[in-house]
């Protein structure tokens, strides 16, 4: 069960977001949007990497499973949002359970590799099936209820959703289920000699990874009123495995640090010069070299340090 | 298919399959060794060709010059990055040399762009290597012959240094425990240093080796290094031989593949690689990690 | 007479100090500038800025300085839909320029439709945007696909091509282009006979797979829709076998442009007829000496690049709209620019009042060797203009 003061704190976050429409700046209010959005991709990756202890270099996959379901569902097929949304969320994650079946087979790099060759499939699939998905000109005009359509009722309903979606994410990650994961991670052979079916357990990760990871893709699409195939593209998927390893890996709320940072730091080096990728890679530089654990070592690390004023005094 | 055109289809895939094996062989060695996934590998095959435009084109030396160039600055510029940023990695948490990797090739993206700028460019084929040998029934570009016969002289020559030298024992016990190579009084650093040079340089060769034959254009890098993943893990990772049969058979997929299946081509290599793993997990000539 | 001097000094000193008041014009434009579309985008920014710098010595827009936002849309039409709310919301643009690619267009448009902002598109190509996607706002000063296709229909019926080999990068431009041509051919070649129809994929670095079947195929001529550095690597691979000596080459996608020209040099085949939107040798207005004079400067090089032309365009029907709106309010601008004719470096424009196109025409013709010259010419350069 959540302590105490971890679901304080967290409440005391949302509501912080919350009251961000107060300050009337549109323009904060579609970031912190796009921030959200981004922090649960990130962290349904993190399901696989930072309790499997395997990189998935095709999360976009199942982002934009996610994405064109509820996209496609809404205005191609004029279904309700209260339909759409869960199915292409289902959707995402039955295709996740369907190719984890097959990449949890392998570990280490070959899995990476295989997850990558099943997400460029996927991407194959909105790129040439143009009567659906409109290829790559991708797909635009999504229709939403009338109450999403205004920013701030996004803004709300994106932070709901994310919301409950970290929230399961940690009451899962923090289950029996999440705890024989890290002993997955940690020791494979020892989890296995003492019953655990690690290949099941890494399986079913990778499933929760995937669903959450088309529920955030199904908030991108309404948000952006577009779906594209860049978004299952690899490229994607390695910009969410950055936020990840930026945040920190072993810890539950590092890529929720990580997507905020790099989504930041992309979009305002991106206002302040067209040099951008020389500024974004000297970050990075410095950040790899500085702080080995991401940014959620410097977190601990300040902690740590203030612990130990504390101790003395 | 005629037998000309089954001919003309093989050797051309055999001629993909020798650039892209030079590239990927760098890939191999460094993954091998060093256990780095390097993202930026395919920027240091585009300097490789970026560099051979400036020394054989706007500097009027003869196009080999610009091989031996570029293959002489990637290395420069590998040595100084392993030495000056990457060794501090090897002993902190292994997936930040990812983001380390990513970093550099956001920042080798922007100086090329500050060097070359935007445009894209041209290396012309070097003298006598511009036209096609006619066997009667088919004719064969001499520059695609060329490349059919330098990867296997780059794969033997590494397989030489690896295999048959003092060096190459060394490196090849590099792989296998570090600590004990060093107490024996082996300077590892200095290995690791080296591999990564060699291998850096090899993409640089590689991209060089390209550039006759294709368009250099910003963004050249970013396919370029999924195609070399794609061959050293369909080979088996830190395998030369099995890098040089992954090279093999991505080339002649992608030539056949998109001959005969042309709406599959933008995902071949892909389907290549999601065969190759379902069937033997560790890579055609690869084996299983005992970890 | 001394009256009105006067009361035309007060009127000038008057106009000065509400210049001095009111806030700038703000136009934001998104091109690509890193990556594969910097090849283009950072031409084309060029030309955007050079409007914006010869405007704003001419005291900019309706007496207000002009202001320009630029960004970079990494090519990737969701960077490009998040950039332009940005500039929509943060910066408080007037009007939004630019992008390159036909998925970036399309996601610019959409937010253009959302926010109520006019979007002026300066590259992109791709039909739907003045078609099925077409909305009150969106504006498009390149060619589209359809006018594209229909002079390569009317080249090779001109050049009596019979059999023909089709070749279109397999992506929206490409496939649209392809219906274009093939909507026109009845008319201007009705004869002709696509024998064969191969589509390399979008960012082929390698065509082998496809030139020994054209070889085979006898055709006597290429429809190509082949741009950039696909055109050049299909060259260097194909020339070796003397493709090109026996195959007239017609190809939309600017490989006719002197970007490509000049870098092929020596290596440009022969047979090759193509387009451009803009040559610095060739004019088709009296300003295009001027254009071209002030670019060459800017950029440091006589011999400058077509995309100059398409950025400066924009920038260019943006100040007249805004001239002939009296306002910067988009509902006004954007009924101002439907109908509107102005001059440009490339000749006389208008933009359609129902389809929001601009009838932007292109200089077609061979790319021929100059003995003063270590590169290829067009010429002649026919400007073909839609009707």
């Amino acid at each position: 069960m959540p302590q105490r003061r971890t679901l304080v704190a967290s409440a005391i976050v949302v509501l912080l977001l919350a009251l961000l429409p107060l300050s009337g700046s549109r323009y904060a209010v579609d970031l912190a949007t796009e921030v959200l959005i981004y922090a649960l991709f990130a962290l349904s990756l993190n399901v696989v990497i930072g309790f499997t202890g395997n990189i998935s270099f095709g999360h976009a996959a199942y982002f934009a499973i996610g994405g064109y379901a509820c996209a496609i569902l809404l205005t191609t097929y004029d279904w309700p949002l209260a339909v759409s949304l869960p199915a292409a969320v289902v959707l995402a994650g039955l295709v996740a359970a369907a190719v984890g079946y097959f990449c949890v087979r392998l570990t280490q790099i070959y899995f990476a590799m295989l997850t990558l060759a099943f997400a460029m499939l996927v991407w194959g699939v909105a790129f040439k099936w143009k009567e659906v998905t409109g290829g790559d000109d991708g797909f635009t005009g999504i229709k939403l209820p009338a109450m999403l359509a205004h920013h701030v009722g996004y803004f709300y309903f994106t932070l709901a959703v994310v919301a409950a979606g970290v929230a399961a994410l940690w009451v899962i990650c923090h289950s029996a289920f999440g705890l024989t994961l890290v002993a997955v991670r940690e020791n494979a052979v020892r989890a296995g000699f003492i019953g655990v079916d690690t290949r099941r357990m890494r399986w079913a990760a990778f499933t929760v990874a995937g669903t959450f990871g088309g529920l955030a893709g199904a908030l991108f699409g309404m948000y952006h009123r577009g779906m594209y195939i860049e978004n299952a593209f690899w490229t994607e998927s390695a910009n969410v495995l950055i936020m990840v390893l930026l945040g920190g890996i072993y810890s539950f709320v590092g890529p929720i640090f990580g997507a905020a940072a790099l989504h930041l730091l992309q979009t305002f080096t991106n206002q302040y010069t067209p040099y951008w990728p020389t500024v974004l890679g000297l970050i990075l530089l410095v950040i790899v070299l500085v702080l080995p654990d991401g940014l959620i070592g410097l977190a601990a690390r300040f902690k740590a340090h203030r612990g130990a004023r504390r101790g003395r005094t | 298919m005629t037998l000309t055109m089954f001919t003309l289809n093989a050797f051309y895939g055999l001629a993909l399959a020798m650039n892209m094996f030079i590239i990927a062989s760098g890939l191999n060695l460094i993954f091998g060794v060093l256990r780095v996934i390097n993202f930026a590998h395919g920027m240091f095959y585009m300097f490789g060709a970026y560099i051979t435009f400036t020394v054989a084109k706007s500097w009027g030396a003869p196009f080999f010059v610009g091989v031996l160039a570029a293959a002489a600055a990637l290395g420069v510029i590998a040595f100084a990055i392993e030495r000056l940023l990457l060794r501090h990695l090897y002993d902190k948490e292994h997936l930040m040399q990812l983001l380390f990797t990513f970093a550099l090739v956001l920042l080798m993206s922007d100086a090329a762009k500050m060097i070359w700028g935007t445009d894209q460019y041209s290396v012309g084929y070097p003298p006598g290597l511009g036209g096609a040998v006619n066997l009667g029934f088919v004719a064969l570009p001499q520059y695609q012959l060329f490349l059919c016969a330098v990867g296997p002289l780059i794969a033997v020559a590494m397989w030489l240094l690896v295999d048959r030298t003092r060096w190459g024992r060394v490196v090849r016990a590099a792989t296998q425990d570090r600590e004990m190579l060093s107490a024996l009084g082996v300077n590892v650093p200095m290995v690791y240093a080296a591999v990564f040079t060699i291998g850096s340089a090899l993409a640089g060769v590689g991209g060089a080796l390209a550039a006759p034959r294709i368009a250099l254009v910003p963004g050249m890098d970013a396919t370029v290094i999924n195609e070399c993943f794609i061959i050293v893990i369909i080979g088996g990772l830190g395998n030369l031989w099995g890098s040089f049969l992954g090279a093999l058979a991505f080339g002649f997929v992608v030539q056949f593949g998109t001959v005969l299946a042309p709406n599959w081509q933008d995902v071949l290599p892909y389907l290549l690689m999601l065969v190759v793993l379902l069937i033997r997990p560790w890579g055609l000539l690869g084996r299983p990690e005992t970890n | 007479m001394k009256y009105s001097v006067i009361l035309a000094a007060l009127g000038v000193l008057g106009a000065g100090s509400a210049v001095a008041q009111q806030p700038p014009i703000k136009i934001g434009v998104l091109y690509p500038l890193t990556g594969g579309g910097a090849v283009y985008g950072v031409p084309a920014l060029a030309g955007h800025q050079l409007a914006i710098e010869e405007l704003n010595a001419k005291g900019g827009i309706m007496g207000r300085k002009i202001e320009s936002i630029e960004r970079d849309d990494k090519l990737n039409p969701a960077t490009a839909s998040s950039t332009m709310k940005e500039l929509i919301t943060k910066d408080k643009v007037d009007i939004v320029l630019g992008g390159l690619a036909s998925s970036v267009g399309l996601a610019m448009s959409e937010v253009s439709k959302q926010e109520k902002v006019v979007y002026i598109s300066t590259v992109p190509k791709s039909i739907q945007i003045t078609t099925d996607k077409l909305h009150k706002y969106v504006f498009r000063t390149s060619a589209n696909t359809d006018q594209e296709g229909d002079t390569m229909a009317m080249l090779a019926g001109r050049n009596k091509l019979g059999k023909i080999c089709h070749l279109e990068l397999d992506y929206a431009y490409g496939n649209d282009l392809e219906v274009g041509i093939l909507k026109a051919m009845p008319k201007y070649a009705p004869d002709a006979k696509i024998v064969l129809t191969l589509k390399p994929k979008l960012g082929a670095t390698d065509f082998n797979p496809f030139i020994p079947q054209v070889m085979a195929a006898g055709c006597d001529g290429v429809l190509s829709g082949l741009w950039g550095p696909h055109f050049v690597s299909w060259v260097k691979q194909a020339a070796p076998l003397g493709f090109f000596n026996k195959i007239k080459w017609i190809s939309g996608g600017e490989v006719g442009s002197h970007e490509i020209a000049g870098e092929l040099k020596g290596e440009y085949p022969d047979n090759v007829i193509s387009n451009t939107y803009e040559l610095w040798y060739h004019g088709n207005d009296p300003s295009h000496a001027a254009f071209q004079a002030k670019l060459a400067k800017k950029l440091n090089t006589q011999e400058t690049p077509q995309w100059a032309a398409l950025g400066y365009i924009g920038v260019m029907y943006t100040a007249a709209a805004m001239e002939k709106a009296k306002s910067t309010e988009a509902d006004k601008v954007a009924e101002a620019l439907e109908g509107l004719s102005i001059g440009t470096p490339v000749g006389k424009l208008t933009i359609d009042a129902k389809t929001h196109q601009a009838n932007i025409g292109q200089f077609w013709g061979p790319m021929v060797k100059k003995p003063d010259r270590a590169y290829r010419m067009m010429e002649p350069a026919e400007y073909i203009q839609p009707k």
